[in-house]
């Protein structure tokens, strides 16, 4: 946040809210639309990633997000935030693919994330520790953390009981921390 | 250590890879393609609004009227998922094993035995040989299902397989799935095992065996056909005088002409042969037998070809949208204003409606096994 504000104040134009993206957005502005894809298309797509552990996958799930994301803009009640909106949007569709794909595979889903340069620079022990997650866990792990949204919030998105989301959440951490004990350990 | 744990899962999407930037351009396409324009609320609309309202509710209380009195059925819940097959009518031809088509989306298959599948959602449909079993693009996976539903296997392709082909011998299968904005080819063993890359970077052609199982022509991503060898793992641009990007690719079911069509040309190649057999706006090609036969946009016969020249003309009467000929059989999709119809013909029989389909319906993926 304090980074985009830092930028704005440099360029020395203040960038247009949200809130003014998806007001002419919905009334048909591309430009403010694309505005709107370039601001969060880098969060959804790692937000996607993080889920899914694949690139590929990473690319289908944050594009139909935002697809449908763009498409129910007439709906979107803009006094809330965007981001969390479009988040919830992209996660939801990362269930959906994976489930979907568990379902007519029989088979478990890959459990190391996409090996990249860039991967490999950055926090790896976490992030294939976040893989390792089961499905369920995974996700309020990511939108928790990753995201930021409460769980209030990820328990209205994911259509579950805030207690659930809870315990997800506690034992996902208390796998995460055995696993990344583990590594420290080896 | 939860704290601390805490905090670095707050930085984790910060360490995540970056995304390719092709991949972010296709996506804002597709995202403005998805934005409607909404009007913004004025006391007009509203009132609007409100009448409509008032009229459903009218309407609700008359249906609840009659319900009560037993005159009328309402029911309350979901809408079913699976949206009944558009296909009203869907029969064997004469003497053929199978026939399968992509039908607004959806499967439409029957086999001898009278076995059927309609309705299931799938983006690409192949036909073994002898129609024993089909292979289906559903979700993101390669699945083989026997005529009666019953899954064989099923192969995670990562993407929408938009295309498949299954060899003479049926032993394996050449597919074609999207990747982003990639399409490649994999060939895939008949019992969904070793999956293989072949190409990377294809277009969304249904590839075509060769009668020996031993090779398949295939369309790369700058529009050239290829023949690849599945035994010496090579490959083979084709030199054809069919000019301009090559959009359907037909292996004859006996020997090894390949038929190769452009918008504008059908060219025929094989070792010692390479000639244009036909001319004007192509929309597809296949063999029956030892005939080829061209369909051309607009309302005009399928034309009947050897090698050269033209030996005859079918009439199906309206406008032909899909050809599929492969082995001994034909299948057309034709629409009239009125309808949209599947015509086959096995082993020499008469050509037949064997679908019945509302007017405008889309069907791809057309095989007669």
């Amino acid at each position: 946040m304090r980074r985009r504000f830092v930028r704005r104040k440099l360029r020395g134009v203040r960038e247009p809210s949200d809130r003014d993206l998806v007001r002419r957005a919905r009334h048909g502005d591309r430009e403010a639309a694309a505005a709107l894809f370039r601001r969060y298309w880098r969060d959804a797509w790692r937000a996607a990633y993080a889920i899914t552990g694949r690139r590929s996958l990473a690319d289908d799930v944050a594009a139909d997000g935002f697809e449908r994301a763009f498409a129910a803009l007439g709906r979107f009640d803009e006094r809330r935030p965007f981001g969390p909106w479009l988040h919830r949007i992209v996660a939801n569709r990362a269930l959906d693919v994976l489930r979907a794909e568990r379902r007519l595979s029989d088979e478990e889903l890959p459990e190391t994330p996409d090996v990249s340069p860039v991967h490999a620079l950055g926090d790896r022990s976490l992030l294939s520790a976040v893989a390792g997650l089961s499905l369920e866990r995974r996700v309020v792990v990511v939108l928790r953390y990753g995201v930021g949204m409460t769980p209030k919030q990820i328990a209205g998105a994911l259509d579950l009981p805030v207690g659930t989301v809870n315990s997800r959440l506690a034992r996902g951490l208390e796998q995460l921390r055995e696993s990344l004990e583990v590594e420290h350990v080896e | 250590m939860s704290s601390e744990l805490e905090r670095r899962l707050g930085g984790m999407l910060a360490e995540a890879p970056e995304p390719e930037r092709g991949a972010g351009e296709e996506a804002l396409r597709r995202a403005l393609r998805a934005l409607h324009p909404s009007a913004s609320p004025h006391r007009g609309l509203r009132t609007a609004v409100l009448v409509f309202a008032a009229a459903v509710a009218l309407l609700a209380i008359a249906a609840g009227s009659l319900a009560a009195a037993g005159a009328l059925h309402v029911s309350f819940g979901a809408k079913a998922k699976h949206r009944p097959p558009a296909t009203t009518e869907l029969t064997l031809p004469n003497g053929a094993n199978g026939i399968a088509a992509i039908v607004d989306g959806r499967l439409s298959v029957v086999v001898k035995g009278g076995f059927r599948l309609q309705g299931q959602e799938a983006t690409a449909v192949a036909l073994s040989p002898h129609a024993l079993y089909i292979a289906a693009g559903i979700g993101r996976s390669l699945v083989a299902m026997a005529p009666d539903g019953r899954r064989a296997w099923s192969h995670p392709a990562g993407g929408k397989v938009v295309a498949a082909s299954w060899a003479p011998d049926g032993l394996e299968i050449a597919y074609v799935v999207r990747h982003g904005r990639r399409l490649e080819l994999h060939l895939i063993y008949g019992n969904g095992r070793k999956d293989t890359t072949i190409d990377r970077s294809v277009r969304a052609v249904r590839p075509s065996w060769r009668a020996d199982s031993l090779a398949f022509a295939y369309v790369a991503a700058g529009g050239k056909a290829i023949v690849y060898d599945v035994g010496h793992t090579s490959r083979r641009v084709v030199a054809s005088r069919a000019a301009g990007d090559v959009r359907h690719v037909a292996f004859a079911p006996d020997g090894k002409l390949l038929a190769l069509a452009t918008s504008t040309a059908v060219g025929i190649v094989r070792p010692g042969l390479n000639e244009l057999a036909d001319r004007g706006r192509i929309g597809g090609i296949g063999w029956t037998g030892r005939w080829l036969a061209v369909v051309h946009e607009g309302s005009h016969p399928v034309v009947l070809l050897t090698a050269s020249p033209q030996l005859g003309q079918l009439r199906p009467g309206g406008t032909i949208d899909v050809l599929g000929a492969e082995g001994h059989g034909i299948a057309l999709a034709v629409s009239t204003s009125d309808a949209t119809r599947v015509l086959a013909a096995a082993s020499g029989d008469e050509l037949r409606t064997v679908m019945r389909l509302p007017p405008h319906t889309s069907v791809r993926d057309l095989q007669l096994g």
